[in-house]
């Protein structure tokens, strides 16, 4: 104990023997106002906090505060995330169900308040501490065992090591000791560097292992941890149930009930037809028009006979005002469940039907155009179109299921849009869009007569000269420029078919938004955009004539989809190879053989090509932009 | 060990003793509660009644809500004394007595039972509507299932299951209140082991027949009706009127005289814990009960919270969640107001009042879906108060007669009870 002298005292404890000496010690070194002090004892003794003149804790104002931040935190989540953010019906309970919230709003009070407890109290003690200065008096050990320890801090304001020496002396402290600084390394000793090193190397290796099964192959089935939370039973649409009388796994909707928020009292609303006028016209329908709201179908007695007595006094216009959000509803509508048939532009080519055509479908049978005259709203009623979409037509279903009453409108509304956008006038645009787009079909036609312009010189070139090598590099050249300036590129093979599809995308496209259109606008050009690529290969593949061409170049590009075989093949015109002989061939008869124009046949092909494929696979992807992009920039 | 030291006052030490003030209560309560109680009736009878059953089943069920009211507090009392023993609990020594007190009131209220298993067997249905044998066709309940139905809940069953769990309780109860008081004489710490070694036993049978007496004396007012937790529901609020019943006895008696330097601020400290605890546990039930009942929506559970949530017995169940909850769990929150008294005290007064009206709304929906008019109301309050008056006026008068001490003297914990401190 030579050494001690240099060591900083921490403080100074007694030793006592029975918890009441300790007791009555420590009122009297709490009297004689000494704050920074501590008992040790080996169980837990009552009232020692009081005798020590520990102020009570603020611990539960802590809990309380982490307690209610739960419950706050609990309701706000649930409101937000199931009454704003994503409304959605559980169990046929509203938004707001305070009932259904209050299990997750208790869970989560009763955690925020344990947490709050524990790490508060931690905190509040100022735990973990790995080593005390008393730890180093051996007499310490008993404080655990059979003695009971008063210590008071150097750091006490009162602090005076004779007086406090005295003063433990006075109240009975048996064993008086002075506790000094604890000197001793606090290096980390070399074993448990080591263990946590091994421990860390430990936790990396399911890391490891998780990363390499990411990108290593294996034949053996993936190990579901959670199977049943990997494959739900909960069914899927258009699958079977055995729960039902019927079969049918997804439930129509029960008769006479209308969706929540959905009701209008209105029955005109439900169904476009002018029920007061049909009633007037013919009883019986109107009356089962209604009736088959009511309950189902099949109960509803059939009205009389097929033929109905009178035309059906469908509704003349939209019910529901126009405006840009109905219109925008609408189109958000037509492009999710209408345009996979129709397409985004109404044209009756969407990509279904365009996958039909590829693998040669016999069953299908392509959808009517929306801009047949016969479907103008002058002729073609807006309720007539409401009840389509909600009943279906000859092999098209019916919607009603699944748009709501309320988008099926905005649906409607939308298609007239469109109609109208392939008839509109310059003028009917707003004033400030003209000049714009009186400027870019200029720009269009100067392009347009440019090419036809070098398109000339070629073929006079090529007449005259006869350096046709040279006058075929020249030919692609200007042809790739204007590509990469957003020109129409594609336009350019197709020249003498030019002058009917390419307007059909400039007033497409721009008049697609006849409405006060603002920013709208671009988007709606450019969403039809991908159409009128498609819109003018179709037709001319059924026509042999231009297939001689190196036409078929833009008509990969629609396919978007998987076939990129298609895409490499015709574009580089590496002369008549296999892309011509495959194409013709399935065309004369496609109605005839559905069999051998399956799928797997047109790619395999060009996929043995080897040529195709070095070269020009970096030039399709610079072209399948430019396919797209014409349309959008006229 | 403390501060104060506290000394062990000598076994006939006249504050152990009941104080006369109360003593003298004893006749006056039990006479005015049984009046009470027959102009409740009277008036449930005559005033309300038009000659139907609908007035005599308002009347019985009253009746039931005041008997399941004092019942239901002397079968918390008596779960009380059990749970202290089976934990070998030190604290509760000083207050086990008033507990033992309102425990040994069970056989009595056995004999009040007796007017509702006479009703069990008229066939009007006066209280249960299953001893109604045309209940299954006027409610549309096939036939099939009614005849199951019919086979636990028939007059005689139903009245052997009722007097076993009477007699039982009432055993139980009598046997802890003997030993307990022998134990006041001879101070026998093998009377304590005993007692101990068959709380656990004791425990098992008391929740068995606290559920199935739940099951059958309230449940089966809507005998179509079932909920699985309804036994925990009575219990929970059982256990916290008990409590409840327990601060304002120990309170009651410090305030005449008796027991004053033997139940401290840590006693009511404890039993103000202890309210906190079950008013959050009762909430915790009734809640889960109801959610589950509610997310399901099915038509055979929820009928039961259709006739109390819509009409008017709706804002009685939004007022329980207020009164019953809300206002007690924020008053108890605070251990500052735990460590009063006299607060624990008057929220203990409170929850004996809001549990009557839980009971209430458990039993008078079945009887008439609005609260049958001030007629009403006056009839299920008299019955109550005058139950109530019964009830507290044969305790008093028991304690008075057998000269039972309400603390026990003798007991080894007590020392340690005395010195119970919570911090």
């Amino acid at each position: 104990m030579t050494d001690t002298q240099e060591k900083k005292l921490h403080g100074v404890y007694a030793e006592f023997d029975a918890v009441d000496t300790l007791l009555a010690a420590c009122r009297r070194v709490r009297d004689a106002g000494y704050t920074r002090t501590d008992a040790y004892t080996p169980f837990p003794v009552h009232g020692i906090e009081k005798a020590l003149g520990i102020r009570p804790t603020a611990l539960p104002w802590i809990v309380l505060g982490c307690g209610l931040t739960g419950s706050a935190i609990g309701i706000c989540m649930q409101v937000w995330m199931n009454g704003i953010n994503y409304p959605y019906i559980i169990s046929g309970k509203p938004f707001y169900s305070i009932p259904a919230f209050i299990p997750v709003t208790f869970e989560l009070t009763i955690l925020l308040s344990a947490f709050g407890a524990f790490f508060g109290m931690l905190a509040l003690n100022r735990l973990p501490k790995f080593s005390n200065p008393v730890f180093t008096s051996p007499r310490f050990d008993r404080a655990t065992d059979d003695k009971f320890f008063l210590y008071i801090d150097a750091s006490d304001p009162r602090f005076d090591h004779n007086g406090v020496t005295r003063l433990l002396g006075d109240i009975g402290g048996t064993e008086i000791q002075d506790v000094y600084e604890d000197n001793s390394s606090t290096r980390v000793p070399t074993a448990i560097k080591v263990a946590f090193g091994v421990l860390a190397f430990l936790a990396i290796v399911p890391l490891l292992a998780v990363a390499r099964m990411r990108v290593t192959n294996s034949p053996n089935p993936r190990f579901h941890v959670f199977y049943d939370m990997d494959f739900s039973p909960a069914k899927g649409p258009q699958t079977t149930s055995t729960l039902f009388a019927d079969g049918r796994a997804m439930r129509p909707d029960v008769p006479g009930t209308v969706a929540v928020g959905q009701f209008d009292e209105d029955p005109n609303f439900y169904t476009g037809v002018d029920l007061d006028e049909l009633a007037r016209r013919d009883q019986t329908r109107a009356v089962h028009l209604v009736r088959t709201m009511q309950v189902p179908e099949a109960e509803a007695a059939p009205a009389s006979g097929d033929q109905p007595a009178a035309e059906t006094p469908w509704l003349a216009k939209n019910p529901r005002p126009v405006s840009l959000a109905l219109l925008e509803r609408g189109r958000m509508q037509f492009e999710i469940y209408c345009a996979t048939c129709h397409g985004n532009d109404g044209r009756g080519r969407g990509l279904v039907t365009a996958r039909a055509q590829q693998i040669l479908s016999s069953a299908w049978v392509q959808p009517s155009s929306l801009h047949q005259e016969t479907l103008y709203q002058d002729v073609y009623p807006d309720g007539k179109l409401f009840s389509v979409i909600s009943n279906g037509i000859r092999k098209m279903g019916g919607y009603g299921s699944q748009i709501s009453v309320r988008d099926r409108w905005a649906v409607v509304a939308y298609v007239r849009a469109l109609q109208l956008s392939q008839n509109a006038a310059l003028e009917d645009l707003p004033v400030n869009r003209r000049n714009d787009l009186s400027r870019r079909k200029a720009e269009v036609e100067q392009q347009l007569a440019e090419q036809a312009e070098a398109e000339r010189r070629r073929a006079e070139e090529a007449a005259g000269t006869t350096t046709a090598p040279a006058a075929e590099e020249a030919a692609p050249a200007p042809a790739e420029t204007p590509a990469e300036a957003a020109a129409p590129a594609p336009v350019t093979p197709e020249q003498p078919a030019a002058t009917e599809p390419a307007p059909a995308p400039a007033t497409e496209a721009a008049p697609a938004e006849p409405a006060p259109a603002a920013d709208a606008e671009m988007e709606a050009a450019a969403t039809p955009a991908a159409e009128p690529a498609p819109a003018t290969e179709p037709a001319p593949a059924t026509e042999p004539a231009p297939a001689t061409e190196p036409e078929p170049a833009t008509e990969p590009a629609p396919a978007a989809e998987p076939a990129p075989a298609p895409a490499s093949e015709p574009e580089p015109t590496p002369s008549p190879e296999p892309a011509p002989a495959t194409e013709p061939a399935p065309e004369p008869a496609p109605a005839t053989e559905p069999e051998p124009a399956a799928e797997p046949e047109p790619e395999p092909a060009p996929a043995t090509e080897p040529q195709p494929e070095t070269e020009p696979a970096s030039e399709p992807e610079a072209d399948a932009e430019p396919a797209e992009e014409p349309a959008a920039a006229s | 060990m403390s501060e104060h030291t506290h000394k062990l006052k000598p076994a006939d030490d006249p504050s152990f003793q009941l104080p006369a003030s109360l003593a003298a209560l004893a006749v006056p309560l039990g006479i005015g509660g049984a009046a009470l109680l027959l102009v409740g009736i009277l008036l449930g009878l005559f005033v309300l009644s038009d000659g139907d059953v609908g007035g005599k089943r308002f009347t019985m069920s009253a009746y039931l809500t005041g008997f399941m009211y004092c019942f239901t507090i002397s079968l918390g009392c008596l779960f009380f004394v059990l749970i202290q023993h089976l934990c070998r609990a030190g604290w509760s020594v000083v207050v086990r007595r008033v507990a033992e007190m309102m425990m040994i009131a069970i056989p009595a209220l056995g004999l009040l039972f007796i007017p509702v298993l006479v009703t069990a067997w008229s066939d009007s249905g006066t209280l249960y509507p299953w001893s109604n044998p045309g209940y299954a066709d006027a409610h549309g309940v096939p036939a099939g299932v009614w005849a199951e139905k019919l086979r636990y809940l028939s007059s005689d069953w139903f009245t052997v299951r009722s007097v076993v769990y009477l007699v039982l309780l009432s055993a139980i109860a009598i046997y802890y209140f003997q030993l307990s008081r022998r134990q006041d004489e001879t101070g026998e710490i093998t009377l304590t082991e005993r007692m101990q070694a068959r709380s656990g036993p004791a425990v098992i049978a008391f929740s068995l027949i606290t559920s199935f007496a739940a099951f059958d004396w309230l449940m089966s007012l809507a005998p179509m009706w079932f909920s699985t937790m309804f036994g925990v529901y009575i219990f929970a609020g059982s256990v916290l009127t008990a409590h409840a019943a327990i601060a304002v006895g120990v309170y009651l008696l410090q305030s005449r005289g008796a027991i004053r330097d033997e139940v401290t601020v840590e006693h009511y400290h404890d039993l103000g814990k202890l309210l906190f605890g079950f008013v959050t546990f009762w909430t915790y039930i009734a809640f889960s009960q109801f959610v589950l009942i509610w997310y399901g929506n099915i038509p055979e559970e929820t009928h039961w919270y259709y006739t109390r949530l819509l009409g008017s017995w709706g804002p009685v169940s939004y007022l329980l969640i207020f009164f019953h909850w809300l206002f007690p769990f924020l008053g108890l929150l605070s251990r500052h107001i735990r460590r009063k008294p006299a607060l624990v005290f008057a929220w203990s007064v409170y929850l004996l009042l809001v549990h009557f009206v839980d009971l209430a709304w458990i039993v008078m929906p079945e009887a008439s879906t609005n609260f049958g008019g001030a007629v009403g109301v006056a009839t299920a309050l008299l019955v109550t108060l005058g139950m109530v008056g019964l009830y507290v006026g044969g305790i008093l008068w028991f304690m008075r007669a057998k000269q039972v001490r309400v603390l026990p003297v003798r007991d080894p914990r007590l020392p340690e009870s005395l010195a119970f401190e919570n911090i």
